[in-house]
């Protein structure tokens, strides 16, 4: 329901490779939409403001807040989940192996805004330091890890370590 | 967390932004990357009836160096900005301080209209287009006008703009040959607002200060160009500009939950001086 009494405006998005079309009241955001009209529950609800990274999605390849972006700004968009980064067969990629193998979560309520920003940082193809990446991950929050064995994951990444 | 329902309208250019402003009158808010007006509306300070967005407008989003001055679109986001070639020629302090703004992926988003119209005493870029002495294009639609950094702001989260006005463009004129720049922040965590932080702008000659510019944000409900600092510094060599700089007296900063109102006045010394001796020595790098 909008404030106004009409029908809400339909929204077109393609995530993760497929398009969904579902209604998307003007103040709803994408990551509830996500949730709760595409059933796309991977990225988490946080902390509302942008700050703690658990709902980051790519939208059109740059990584967002999808809990400060409204679902009707991103009609027409393609958006990837970290759901997103399988292979095409389902089975895990290699950033979500790296996390697998060196126990990169624990409650797991950040881990998918974390691939997602890691997927954003490694993008560009340099080289990072570990230094670097610690530095990249300055907005996303994690309360259990301690972050070493998140910026491990990543950086095996970058040293084509994870398909081993 | 659900927020309050609210009506979503897309502007297919600037002037018919406005024009759905006016109509709408009081309730109405603009979006553009909407970083800071979405988590305002998250946490409940924000309330509006209609969000009007021009995120998608296809103006405003060049940066452009002509005539000594070099002109920014207000739909130019953080990154863009911060990787901008164009930018960096002319004022590398610009891509420096966007830099420096929230996360990467406010910067993303995150424009350079919206951070100036919102108006934050703490944010980056309004600071250094205050110590750049920028000045900003205006439109209701109808007409434009230019008003200067310095006069935009007028005290915390309140500018110049009228309720159906936009910042369209930030025209910085570029400075000639021999300047130096430097910018410095200090914030509790990486990504929050600065507590205190320093534009500063030198133009040396034989080692010697001959015109500096010195701007702080945090320290007062808006970003202040530092007059007294700028006029003591005048011959100053390098080791001389913490003497120069003094204790600056003329600061009035406050006491919230990041930083106690003497704690600011230490950082706003101590960023000034560093970020002073920066510009000064990159301004001999330029000969």
């Amino acid at each position: 329901m909008t404030s106004a009494g009409q029908p809400p405006a339909m929204v077109t998005i393609t995530v993760n490779g497929r398009r969904r079309t579902a209604p998307a009241a003007g103040h709803v955001s994408l990551l509830r939409w996500l949730r709760e009209e595409a059933g796309v529950t991977d990225p988490k609800y946080g902390c509302g403001e942008g700050i703690c990274g658990a709902c980051a999605v790519l939208v059109d390849g740059l990584a967002v807040s999808a809990c400060i972006v409204l679902a009707a700004q991103a009609d027409g968009c393609e958006v990837t989940t970290a759901g997103g980064l399988c292979r095409p067969d389902g089975s895990l990629g290699p950033l979500q192996q790296a996390f697998h193998r060196h126990h990169a979560a624990q409650c797991g309520f950040c881990t998918p805004g974390m691939l997602i920003c890691a997927t954003a940082m490694l993008a560009g193809g340099r080289h990072l330091t570990r230094e670097e990446i610690r530095e990249e991950l300055h907005g996303n929050i994690c309360r259990c890890t301690g972050y070493g064995p998140i910026v491990t994951a990543i950086d095996s990444v970058q040293n084509g370590a994870a398909t081993r | 967390m659900y927020t309050r329902a609210f009506r979503y309208e897309r502007a297919d250019d600037l002037g018919a932004a406005c024009a759905a402003l006016r109509r709408h009158g009081e309730g109405a808010k603009v979006i553009a990357g909407g970083q800071s007006l979405l988590p305002m509306i998250n946490v409940g300070l924000a309330a509006p009836d209609v969000v009007v967005d021009i995120s998608r407008v296809a103006q405003a989003r060049e940066v452009a160096a002509s005539d000594g001055y070099l002109s920014i679109g207000a739909l130019v986001t953080h990154r863009e900005l911060a990787a901008s070639e164009v930018a960096r020629a002319s004022q590398p302090l610009l891509g420096a301080a966007a830099s420096y703004v929230g996360n990467a992926r406010v910067r993303n988003r995150g424009t350079l209209g919206g951070s100036l119209a919102h108006g934050d005493p703490a944010a980056e870029l309004p600071l250094v287009m205050t110590a750049l002495g920028a000045s900003y294009e205006l439109s209701d639609g109808r007409e434009t006008r230019e008003v200067r950094a310095e006069e935009f702001s007028v005290t915390l989260y309140t500018t110049e703009l009228q309720p159906d006005e936009l910042l369209v463009t930030a025209r910085v004129p570029v400075l000639g040959p021999g300047w130096g720049w430097s910018f410095r922040e200090v914030s509790r965590r990486r990504g929050d607002f600065a507590m205190v932080a320093a534009a500063a702008l030198v133009r040396s000659a034989g080692g010697v200060v001959v015109e500096s510019r010195l701007a702080l944000a945090g320290v007062a409900d808006r970003p202040v160009r530092i007059g007294a600092v700028e006029a003591a510094l005048a011959g100053a060599t390098r080791d001389e500009i913490p003497d120069r700089v003094g204790s600056i007296e003329e600061l009035r900063p406050f006491t919230d939950t990041a930083a106690t109102a003497d704690y600011r006045r230490h950082l706003a010394r101590v960023l000034s001086v560093q970020a002073l001796q920066e510009a000064h020595r990159r301004s001999g790098e330029d000969g």
